[in-house]
């Protein structure tokens, strides 16, 4: 580098259009959609400063917004430690000294990578009440499947169901916690006699506790954001998306329905920093417990 | 690696390369002209009448050379959505649905017709069209849409399951008991071999059942200067408990969210009520659906109260081709275009081809009864012409409604939840768009 | 001690193929779905197994619904948002890696930070923006932001990769006389290619998944990425089939997911090693 100079000028040089789509993409429309939420906005005329008129309505008022609270932590009460316990049990299976890991570790890792349209798909077609893959299975172990789809009480259930297929995230995360735990340690706890139960309770599970951790709240941050799989599950069906009856009204897919169908882009923003300020709020807590165990590789 | 001739050279390449990308990506795909053409856009819910409408189109192109028609095709269930995003970007499509209830609620996005309809009063010969339709066409006396269809609110039944559980056709005089007496005759429970039969239908997920019984049971929904929302009347309440004891109580409708899908048509739902003419030929279509019609059956207040809306072509109010637009409505509600699709199946919203159809010997399919749907006309009524009917009733209500058919409430309570909502609502957002 | 550990590693083989078995019975199915008559299709219960493989239905939904424009605008639109982050993400990240600029950090945190904000957060006024200069409808607002450094989590994993590169390589080639942009595409790139590639496939992941924007953004069928076109597709098949016996051509749709499944897979399979090692050191999820 010829020059103290020339290097400010390749860094910004090299970094402007990143710093440039900071701005144009992140920050100002972050900022406009502040300003939105404290409007009231519909697209047709200009926007009107309302105070916290739009929080108000949907913290008493909207009748939509809690019940779609309600599916989305629903969702993550339920897919969340089914999900995990998929991935940590599978985890625990490739720790193994088996041959092929790497093959395994992929084959479980890909149904997370899919296309949700085309999975949500493929999965409709497998939960139909006549002649689904699943009722068929079911039948042949001398059950009788109920109506999957169109009923409200199991629409929740077989989103939630379907969602679990693709746990390849959390565990390759679980896997690595894993791969962190020093050999020693176990070594030394089949020394003293512990069994495998003892020492998965009192060996990894502790070690394993940050990792743990992290994805619970990966977890809860992904069932806040829910959009995908819970349009297509509606689009699939013919179904107005959200359907039957709001049963997978998931705040994501509630906020672009005000936004996009009822034209409430105030009401939708506010949403929208809601849903921010949670996350940010689980991210700080994150950073805060996982300061002592996260490092840097620098 | 790369020699010092070949590296200018590749970023030169790769240059326009992605020049040639952007070019393609920013490419305008509604330009307002295009090969020389004139482009309007039509969003249009897919339905078995697409291939009527391509071949309409393709003969409007032919008589207009000037102008290619682009449909968007949309299915029913996010035609909704779909438009109002269209309409939020500026690119509301040239053509759309409107009538009734929704020219309020369109209103900021349609063009005012009057003078183009009192231009072409002969030519699309508005005598023609009955008067209470004419009525339907306008807000606060000017024109906004041009009529295609009427939907009325109807008693639809399936013959086969009444002629096997020994019953009468349903008569014109028939009352919610009524109902209730022949629906639980024709409930079948599933059993192993038999998926069952339900007597009745429950529409749900929006209004078109539920509203009828509260209208029929002396209840509304706004109070009539349209400030408040009174489903917490008793009429209102009335209503909305028999819709639930339908199934709760009688037994003779599918628990909530148990309705079988497209049950009607599957014949496993003898009775329908409410229903849409749109849906004629989807039933005629059905091979051994044998069905007809008949009037509602009547409310302990009143016989009145089931839905009518007219259907219609309504014209963006940024159109970049209006003269052409116009054109295209014109064409698509010409009398012989009704005709045909009342053909399909329909009401028909002209008086020459209602009458046409009703002489018509060689008309087939169902309904049968076609003088009990005109006659309900007279007993059916529009749904209020609040600006934001439509918005309060998917959005505010509906879920009230929802929350009830699933057991959380009984009717009285979804009443009152539903009143204040609606009432919330009405403090926070009204004024949106004058009533 | 070798006794039971034979037996413990057969048990967890065992298990494994099993867990394997039912995470890829879906894949199955669809794919011998994908393969059988529309009359297969309506009986009930139809056939395991295609009596003969229908490999015709994957011409009849190529070509008689078009289904290859649906794939071939994914594709441009995927090799545009790749085009972006490769030519905007790697400049950056070797910039925040090797360069010593006041606020640097700063200022990499603040991009790490967006990675924390959620779409729904921006789409509203972008998407008022796009309106006002009469972009929606075309493909500008799917692909612009990858010219503009739009994968922060590509940045943020080229550099960490970039760093691994002993300075001492980047002062030879400096003494050596080799601008800044040749060496970062001809040093830095070249010896970081797995990694690069790691980002490529995530971005085409990203892009080629997609379904929140092309849905606010693409509004003419023609236009549509395979998710919509997908969704759509099925849609119509219900409400074609008349809302009548509700019978969507399955066999069909099986057919579509097919085909939109398996570039993923492909790609998958090339470079699923590090990629699965990029997303156990993010932790970042689409």
């Amino acid at each position: 580098m010829k020059s103290r100079r020339a290097e400010q000028l390749w860094f910004w040089l090299f970094t402007g259009p990143a710093l440039a789509g900071f701005v144009l993409f992140s920050l100002w429309p972050m900022l406009r959609s502040l300003w939105l939420s404290f409007c009231q906005y519909d697209v047709v005329s200009a926007p009107h400063f309302t105070g916290l008129r739009n929080y108000a309505y949907l913290i008493f008022s909207d009748p939509a917004f809690w019940p779609s609270i309600k599916v989305t932590l629903v969702f993550a009460a339920v897919q969340l430690p089914l999900s995990l316990a998929a991935a940590l049990g599978v985890a625990l299976l490739l720790n193994q000294p088996v041959r092929g890991r790497g093959f395994w570790r992929s084959v479980y890792f890909l149904p997370s990578i899919l296309p949700q349209a085309a999975s949500v798909a493929v999965f409709v077609y497998i939960f139909q009440s006549d002649g689904g893959l699943l009722n068929r299975v079911l039948a042949l172990a001398g059950f009788t499947g109920p109506a999957w789809l169109g009923s409200p009480a199991w629409a929740l259930p077989v989103v939630i169901m379907i969602s679990l297929w693709g746990f390849g995230y959390p565990m390759v995360i679980f896997l690595g916690g894993l791969q962190n735990i020093p050999r020693e340690l176990y070594e030394a706890a089949h020394i003293d006699g512990a069994g495998a139960w003892a020492r998965f309770r009192h060996v990894t599970l502790p070690l394993l506790s940050p990792v743990l951790f992290f994805n619970v709240v990966m977890g809860v941050i992904g069932a806040l954001k829910v959009f995908d799989v819970a349009y297509a599950f509606g689009a699939a069906q013919g179904l107005t998306p959200g359907g039957p009856a709001r049963a997978t009204l998931f705040y994501g897919l509630n906020l672009y329905q005000q936004a996009f169908t009822y034209f409430h882009m105030g009401l939708a923003s506010a949403m929208a920093w809601l849903l921010f300020a949670v996350i940010m709020l689980i991210t700080w807590l994150n950073f805060r417990l996982s300061r002592r165990w996260v490092h840097y590789g620098d | 690696m790369l020699s010092r001739f070949r590296e200018p050279a590749l970023w030169i390449a790769l240059i326009a390369l992605a020049a040639t990308g952007f070019w393609w990506a920013g490419r305008d795909r509604e330009p307002a002209v295009h090969n020389g053409r004139k482009v309007i856009t039509w969003i249009v819910t897919i339905s078995p009448l697409r291939d009527f409408y391509e071949q309409e189109v393709a003969e409007f192109e032919r008589q207009h050379p000037d102008i290619e028609v682009r449909m968007i095709w949309v299915p029913g269930s996010e035609y909704h959505m779909k438009f109002k995003t269209l309409a939020a970007a500026g690119r509301t499509p040239d053509m759309f649905y409107s009538g009734d209830v929704w020219i309020s609620y369109l209103l900021p996005f349609m063009s005012d017709l009057t003078p183009l309809v009192q231009r072409d009063a002969a030519e699309i010969g508005l005598d023609d069209y009955f008067p209470e339709i004419r009525a339907a066409m306008q807000r606060d006396g000017r024109y906004y849409v041009v009529p295609e269809a009427v939907n009325v609110a109807l008693l639809y039944y399936n013959r086969r399951l009444f002629r096997e559980a020994g019953l009468p056709e349903p008569a014109a005089d028939w009352t919610w008991d009524d109902l209730v007496r022949a629906g639980k005759k024709l409930t079948r429970p599933a059993t192993a071999t038999d998926p069952g039969v339900w007597g009745c239908s429950r529409m749900e997920g929006w209004w078109g059942e539920w509203l009828i019984y509260v209208r029929q049971a002396g209840g509304t929904v706004f109070s009539p200067d349209g400030r408040r929302c009174v489903l917490d009347s008793a009429a209102a309440v009335a209503g909305l408990k028999f819709y639930l004891e339908k199934s709760s109580r009688f037994g003779i409708s599918a628990p909530g969210g148990y309705e079988p899908v497209n049950g009607f048509v599957n014949q496993r739902v003898a009775m329908l009520v409410g229903g849409h003419v749109n849906y004629w030929l989807n039933y005629n279509q059905t091979p051994g659906l044998d069905w007809d019609v008949q009037l509602l059956p009547a409310g302990p207040a009143t016989r009145r109260g089931g839905e009518v809306a007219i259907a219609g072509y309504a014209l963006s109010n940024i159109t970049r081709h209006r003269e052409e637009t116009w054109a295209l409505m014109k064409y698509l509600t010409r009398p012989a275009a009704i005709a045909a699709i009342v053909n399909r199946g329909g009401i028909a919203v002209r008086r020459s081809v209602a009458e046409a159809t009703l002489r018509d010997p060689l008309r087939q399919g169902s309904p049968r009864h076609l003088a009990a749907v005109y006659a309900q006309l007279k007993y059916a009524e529009p749904i209020p012409r609040h600006p934001d009917f439509i918005e309060i009733m998917l959005q505010v209500v509906q879920p009230e409604i929802d929350r009830m058919v699933m057991g959380e409430f009984g009717p009285e309570e979804a009443g009152r939840r539903a009143a204040a909502a609606v009432n919330q609502y009405l403090a926070t957002f009204a004024g949106r768009t004058p009533p | 001690m070798d006794q039971p550990r034979r037996s413990l590693n057969l048990l967890v083989v065992v298990l494994l193929v099993l867990g394997a078995a039912v995470m890829l019975l879906p894949l199955a199915w669809m794919v011998l779905t994908s393969l059988k008559t529309q009359p297969e299709i309506l009986q009930s219960p139809g056939p395991w197994l295609p009596a003969s493989p229908q490999w015709a239905n994957y011409r009849t939904v190529w070509e008689g619904f078009a289904f290859y424009r649906f794939f071939l605008n994914s594709a441009f639109v995927a090799a545009m948002v790749i085009g972006g982050t490769l030519l905007t993400c790697c400049p950056a990240a070797y910039a925040f890696a090797y360069y010593d600029v006041r606020h640097k950090e700063l200022l990499f945190g603040a991009l790490l930070a967006t990675l924390m904000l959620p779409a729904q957060v921006t789409v509203i006024p972008l998407f008022n923006a796009y309106a006002a200069l009469h972009w929606v409808n075309t493909y500008l607002p799917l692909v612009l932001p990858a010219w503009f450094g739009g994968n922060i989590f590509g940045i943020f994993l080229l550099r960490q990769f970039f760093r691994t590169i002993p300075r001492s390589f980047i002062e030879a080639a400096r003494l050596d006389g080799a601008s800044e942009w040749t060496i970062l595409w001809q040093l830095v790139v070249p010896m970081s290619r797995p990694a690069v590639l790691t980002v490529l496939v995530f971005t085409f992941l990203w892009s080629w998944n997609d379904l929140f924007n092309p849905l606010i953004y693409l509004h003419n069928e023609s236009t549509y990425t395979l998710p919509m076109g997908l969704l759509y597709f099925i849609a119509r098949a219900e409400q074609l089939a008349g809302g009548g016996t509700g019978q969507v051509p399955w066999h069909l749709v099986m057919t579509l997911a097919t085909v939109m499944v398996l570039p993923v897979i492909v790609l998958f399979a090339i470079v699923q090693r590090r990629f699965v090692e990029g997303a156990a050191a993010s932790g970042v999820k689409g």
